[in-house]
């Protein structure tokens, strides 16, 4: 099985011309067997009762952070259909659907990037020394977000850097309403940029996969329902979260 | 650079009957190679530009050869019928004049006699970038040579530009397209039926392949219903010689006319989109109409309406206009 | 005057086959042991090799050996290299590879691991003389007589193309006459730019070669127009002697100027034989011979021309850039400037010209080189003067036309005679230019009339070479024809030159042709459309040595003086009753020796002839002599054309209706092969017109058309199935048969003609541009503006 994809340029010399598109099996196959794995140990381990949802609802997210993050979540999916399924064989016209979306993404990241950068706790998110204990395992009460979400928004902000940096430098070299394409990038730079491109949207189908999985277990579904109606249960709260660290305000 | 012109050696099947071939195509998928007349086939195979394995020849595959009409008045015509037996047909000389005009147009007589009707219809697209060998995004790369600043792109599209610009180079597809003709496939795992104006691809949705045809799957026939029979028919190919060229442009039309009125019409052009071009707008326009100058003037620029030029190909605007005009003047 | 054979059809001896088949090229040879060869050659427009790795081609089985340019001698830029490791434009050959067979080497060829340091390259003129343009080759970019660089300032860059005098340097410029005086004079000036473009010289038979080496001396079956001019030069380019060197190329498929004598792949198999030990074969392939197989020297230039009230021309100033792709040519312009001087007899003509080289295919004489592109452009702006004037397009030629006082080049030199006038004349009456230039703009639905009369010129007749002739006992009289077959059967009229003066029967005459181990003599190029002057001449004045030595053998066994005796039916008599047949000659020949057998030969016999009069002393009666007669001038080949075109202004087609060609090339020696020449001649002027041009991506330096169907010759559909042709046959006083030759303005009057005409069609609109293309009318008719560049070159 190949890495990457190499090609003959203009003038015969072999360039980069992309990731290996074998690869897309590789992280599928191992997203499935992590999610299998979790299933089995999460049926192995037979953890108790989850808190109660009744009580006091405590804030945990703002409506534009939700709205950002359904509609980056939206925008991922998009792009991940009009960009893979062509790959796997699925055709019908991807482009259009594909770089508008890519411009709703990087749209909605940069604001993002702006909110939590200045409007927010920046360091919300930041792997902190403190968060390495989780890794030894058992109960531990954690601050607003776990290691494990920062670990996964950690993941997800670089692919979806790399794949936002990469599409927009990509997007230069197709057509669109705004400008005719130059072919002004060298084939070299080209095989990087798919390369690069195609990597991270690797990694984003596998993170992809597991955010979701994750988000649908039982015992995290709270989370998403957070994220859809912006609140904990103070049970909830007092279950996975340590007051010192993160005290939310209650809302209604 | 290899210096070309050289066929590598490659294994050839020669099924002679459908099963066969059919199974092969399966076994092979993209592997595997069809293989009509050549007439396509050899110059990627010689440049190398292109590495099957094998061949899969049809060309002896009886029930795929033949011309024969159809229960509702229409004909099929097998994929391995040669261009010839199309343009010499008496049924299609009959019925459908537009299809035995368009052939008559397809290359040289030498081609005719060996290329066939799948062969024409499959065939692949001329850009010369692309034939060169060239990883464009077409050969499944990740750029276009032609459509570029200073590209040498006078043959290349009007329309449906994705990425690529190439184009149909069949002269058969725009007549097949203009009398709603139906693609019959098959594959070990069945056989299907499209419509000929979805068979043919164009890049945005596919830039890899110009038809719909999967890896698996062989072009069985193609089957022209009544509907079109007998109408007013008008074909023209513009090419640079008038023997062994491809279409700058051309065009096929039918006509229904009652009263002095076009009732129904399909007007669908060649060498200006990746695919049979239909011109919709001019087929809306023109109904109720007489077929006429007038009316002709007054709807040619309808042709070209969404038409996006490059840098070489702007004449093919008024020529798509002209093509238009001669049609409705009759 | 009255002749046997001269101005009568024959069977020439290769016809039987061609027809049947039998025929054998090049590439149909084989001999024991044959290898294949295949090359590897250059992705890029200019590189330097900076690495190779054949391990893994060479470890393929059935691979024998590689040839490199460090195997071949070295050539100085920009000449043409065998193989290069400085391939100066795509398709450039750099290493060719041995095996048992084709396929293995082309395999073999697909393992090569070639490192290339891509170097700066350009496929137009003007965008190398900008400032800081790239060079085509690391020694410069333009070459007249040495390698230079040569800068314009953008301003004059930018003023070239947008087609005002020119104000960059030129490489190099000849006048004659007063050109302010001329302009001064002038009622009617006119002021044009004007592109013609390259095209590929497109022979049918792809100049393959096999050779092999035997006893010391390499064998060579090679495709050229020439036959014994080849010789030296290929013997040069192997490192050999002559007289080792037996060079065969009984036919040849095509070469139009690209084959005339030893081009660089001629000597590749014989490089590679003698490397590996082995007879090699290399096929080339129709895609390499579009790389590697010449073509046309294509024009940027600007002319003025003035004309006085009368209609003559008074001052000509023409300017070309030339586009002489990436290694040795160039001299197309001069020769443009030579035509326009004949042609029209100016008072005063400046030529000044910047042959600049391309990273494009290497160029050379294509039919007419220099002279058809300048009367491509010309001839429609002698139109355009006439209009102005208000002469008859006709009456304009005919008022400047050449006779026999015309002067030519910057020389203002005499020719040797010229009747132009004779020449329109007869066409306008044959062609009823009266009547049919009242079809002028006739108007049939979208379809719109125009009428055109083209001229055309080239040199045509050198001198100084030599004929051979004998005769062996058998009576059998061998004319042995050093003239390469290039499908103008010239080889085999020319002789007839010989069985004239010997009042020969010509079913008892043979033809040797087409191998040295025929014994042939020394000839001139076969180019230039100067063989049926030249070697009629030859073999005139060898067939007198014949005929001399003849008699002189009778009077030696008759008695009396050689004077007494004269020739008929193949023997020589005297008025007493005394004669001998030819085939008692020849015995008496061998008996006698010396200069009759070929035993003493003349003194100021080329090398070449000596060496074949060796090969057949003690054979016959031999009869040789270099061609010493008097020639006072240049040789002209004119010819006129009128060809009636129809334009349809809806699909920019254009279709040439009727056409009529009339030949200005003195007595007519071979009429089958004269309308050969004037029909083939059209078919390739159509296409130079309207069809046929390089088309070269900027950006990477591709060439767009590799293939037939890309090049687009011209096909029986694209001309006109009847196509008439004439010719003054006015005997010219330099030559004794009375024939000048006609091969390329046989081409370059139809161009001028179509052009002409699609003038005349579009109410006299000037393209300036060769070919007119459909997307050009199209564009012209819609009034939108043509896609093309500024004078742009290489481009669509």
């Amino acid at each position: 099985m190949d890495l990457v994809r190499v090609r003959d340029d203009v003038w015969g010399r072999e360039v980069l011309a992309g990731v290996s598109w074998d690869l897309l099996w590789l992280v599928l196959t191992a997203a499935f067997a992590i999610i299998i794995a979790h299933l089995l140990l999460m049926a192995v381990l037979n953890r108790k009762a989850r808190p109660s949802a009744a009580g006091k609802k405590l804030a945990r997210h703002a409506g534009v952070d939700r709205a950002f993050h359904w509609i980056t979540a939206i925008a991922t999916i998009v792009l991940l259909v009009t960009g893979v399924f062509p790959i796997i064989g699925i055709n019908f016209p991807w482009l259009t659907p594909h770089w508008i979306a890519g411009l709703v993404l990087t749209v909605a990241v940069g604001l993002h990037v702006v909110r939590s950068l200045f409007f927010q706790d920046p360091l919300a998110m930041w792997i902190a020394p403190s968060d390495l204990k989780e890794l030894a395992g058992g109960d531990v009460k954690t601050a607003k977000y776990s290691l494990a979400q920062k670990g996964m928004h950690l993941g997800m902000a670089v692919v979806v850097l790399v794949v936002i940096v990469t599409g927009l430098v990509l997007f230069l070299a197709i057509d669109t309403p705004w400008w005719n394409r130059t072919n002004s990038i060298d084939e070299a730079t080209l095989g990087w940029l798919f390369l690069l491109h195609g990597a991270s949207t690797l990694g984003l189908v596998g993170l992809t996969a597991l955010h979701i999985y994750f988000g649908l277990r039982p015992e995290k579904l709270f989370y998403t329902r957070s994220m859809i109606k912006g609140w904990i249960s103070e049970h909830e709260h007092a279950a996975h979260h340590d007051a010192a660290r993160w005290s939310p305000e209650e809302t209604r | 650079m290899t210096s070309y012109d050289v066929m590598p050696a490659t294994e050839l099947y020669q099924p002679v009957n459908i099963e066969d071939a059919t199974a092969l195509a399966a076994r092979l998928g993209r592997k595997g190679w069809l293989l009509g007349g050549g007439q396509d086939t050899y110059g990627w195979l010689k440049d190398r530009a292109k590495r099957p394995d094998a061949f899969i020849d049809l060309t002896g595959i009886d029930v795929l050869k033949g011309i024969r009409s159809l229960p509702d008045g229409g004909v099929e015509i097998g994929s391995m019928t040669t261009i010839t037996e199309v343009a010499q047909n008496p049924l299609i000389n009959e019925k459908f004049t537009l299809l035995s005009a368009a052939a008559k147009t397809v290359a040289s007589p030498q081609i005719r006699n060996m290329g066939t009707l799948g062969g024409n219809l499959c065939q692949d697209t001329r850009c010369w970038y692309y034939r060169r060998g060239l990883n464009c995004y077409r050969a499944g790369g990740n750029i276009c040579y032609a459509d570029s600043p200073e590209g040498m792109n006078r043959e290349h599209a009007l329309f449906g530009a994705s990425r690529c610009v190439a184009v149909t180079p069949s002269d058969t597809a725009p007549a097949l397209v203009a009398l709603e003709a139906t693609m019959l496939i098959t594959s070990a795992s069945g056989s299907r039926q499209v419509a000929a104006e979805d068979f043919f691809v164009g890049p945005a949705t596919d830039i890899l392949n110009m038809t719909a045809l999967q890896a698996d799957e062989i072009l069985v026939s193609v089957r022209i219903p009544r509907k079109w029979a007998d109408a007013t028919f008008y074909h023209e190919k513009v090419a640079d010689r008038n023997v062994w060229d491809f279409a700058l442009v051309s065009l096929c039309a039918a006509f229904k006319e009652d009263a002095g009125q076009i009732t129904d019409a399909r007007l669908v052009a060649g060498g200006v989109d990746c695919v049979p071009h239909r011109l919709r707008e001019v087929e809306q326009a023109i109904i109720g109409q007489p077929r006429n100058e007038t009316t002709g003037e007054a709807v040619k620029v309808r042709a070209t309406s969404a038409a996006t030029t490059l840098n070489y190909n702007q004449f093919k605007v008024p020529l798509m206009q002209n093509l238009v005009l001669r049609a409705l003047r009759g | 005057m009255s002749y046997l054979h001269i101005g009568k059809n024959f069977t020439p001896p290769d016809i039987h086959g061609k027809v049947t088949g039998k025929a054998r090229y090049a590439e149909d040879f084989r001999v024991e042991g044959m290898v294949y060869a295949r090359l590897y050659t250059s992705p890029m427009p200019h590189a330097r090799v900076i690495s190779m790795d054949l391990t893994e081609a060479l470890a393929i089985d059935g691979v024998i050996g590689v040839l490199t340019a460090d195997d071949v001698p070295e050539v100085k830029a920009p000449g043409s290299p065998v193989l290069t490791n400085e391939p100066v434009y795509v398709g450039d050959p750099i290493l060719a590879i041995a095996a048992i067979d084709e396929q293995t080497a082309e395999n073999a060829i697909a393992k090569v691991r070639v490192t290339l340091e891509p170097l700066p390259f350009s496929v137009s003129p003007t965008h190398t003389l900008r400032p800081g343009g790239p060079a085509a080759r690391l020694e410069g970019n333009v070459y007249s007589g040495e390698m230079r660089t040569l800068e314009w300032k953008q301003d004059d860059v930018d003023r070239f193309l947008s087609g005002r005098e020119p104000t960059g340097p030129a490489a190099s410029e000849w006048q004659f006459g007063d050109l302010e005086a001329g302009f001064d004079n002038a009622s009617v000036v006119i002021e044009e730019s004007f592109v013609t473009s390259g095209y590929a010289h497109t022979c049918m038979e792809p100049r393959s070669v096999m050779s092999y080496w035997q006893n010391g001396k390499c064998h060579v079956y090679g495709s050229t127009q020439s036959q014994s001019f080849v010789v030296p030069f290929l013997a040069r380019m192997l490192g050999i002697e002559p007289q080792n060197l037996v060079y065969v190329s009984e036919y040849c498929g095509g070469g139009f100027g690209s084959k005339i004598a030893a081009y660089p792949v001629l000597a590749l198999p014989g490089h590679l034989s003698k490397k590996i030990g082995r007879p090699v074969m290399l096929r080339i392939t129709r895609e390499e011979e579009y790389y590697i197989g010449s073509a046309r020297v294509g024009f940027q230039g600007w002319i003025k021309a003035g004309f006085k009230p009368d209609g003559k021309l008074s001052a000509v100033d023409l300017y070309i850039v030339q586009d002489l792709g990436s290694r040795q040519a160039g001299g197309d312009a001069s020769s443009a400037g030579g035509a326009v001087s004949i042609l029209y007899q100016p008072e005063a003509l400046r030529l000044r010209d910047v042959p600049v080289l391309t990273n494009t295919t290497p160029r050379g004489p294509q039919r007419g080189p220099g002279q058809n592109q300048i009367a491509a452009v010309f001839e429609p702006m002698l139109d355009k003067a006439a209009r102005e004037l208000g002469i008859d397009r006709l009456e304009i030629r005919r008022i400047n036309a050449p006779d026999s006082s015309a002067k030519l080049n910057a020389d203002q030199g005499p020719v040797t005679s010229a009747y132009m006038v004779e020449a329109l004349d007869k066409g306008a009456d044959l062609w009823n230019w009266a009547q049919k230039k009242g079809h002028s703009r006739r108007r049939n639905g979208s379809k719109v009339t125009g009428v055109g009369i083209g001229q055309a010129y080239h040199d045509a007749g050198v001198n100084g070479y030599d004929g051979l002739v004998r005769i062996t006992p058998d009576g059998i009289i061998h004319l042995h024809s050093g003239v390469g077959n290039l499908g103008t059967y010239s080889y085999a009229a020319t002789t007839r030159a010989a069985a004239e003066v010997l009042k020969a029967d010509w079913a008892h005459c043979v033809v040797e042709h087409g191998t040295t181990e025929a014994h042939l003599p020394w000839s001139s190029y076969q180019a230039g459309s100067n063989t049926i002057f030249t070697h009629t001449r030859a073999n005139h004045v060898a067939a007198l040595d014949l005929l001399d030595k003849m008699k002189a053998i009778a009077a030696q066994v008759h008695g009396g003086s050689a004077d007494d005796y004269d020739i008929a039916d193949e023997r020589v008599f005297n008025a007493k009753g005394n004669s001998m047949s030819y085939a008692e000659v020849a015995q008496k020949a061998i008996e006698l020796g010396g200069v009759y057998s070929g035993e003493v030969v003349a003194e100021n016999l080329n090398g070449i002839t000596k060496l074949a009069i060796a090969g057949l002393k003690g054979s016959g009666l031999i009869g040789a002599a270099k061609d010493e007669l008097p020639k006072r001038g240049t040789a002209p080949g004119l010819a006129v054309a009128f060809a009636e075109i129809e334009i349809d202004l809806e699909t920019g087609k254009l279709e040439v209706l009727d056409y009529l060609a009339v030949a200005e090339c003195g007595t007519v020696v071979h009429p089958q092969g004269l309308a050969g020449q004037l029909r083939g001649g059209a078919v390739w002027g159509f296409g130079m017109a309207s069809l046929e041009h390089h088309v070269y991506d900027p950006q990477n330096g591709l060439p767009a058309n590799v293939g037939f169907y890309q090049t687009k010759p011209p096909t029986y559909l694209d001309v006109p199935s009847n196509m008439d042709w004439a010719a003054t046959d006015i005997a010219d006083p330099d030559n004794p048969v009375g024939a000048r030759g006609i091969g390329e303005p046989a081409m370059g009057c139809a161009t001028a003609a179509v052009m002409c005409a699609i003038s005349d069609a579009l109410d006299g609109h000037l393209f300036n541009r060769t070919p007119v293309t459909p997307d050009m009318i199209l564009n012209h008719v819609a009034g939108l503006p043509q896609s093309f560049s500024a004078l742009g070159i290489n481009e669509f």
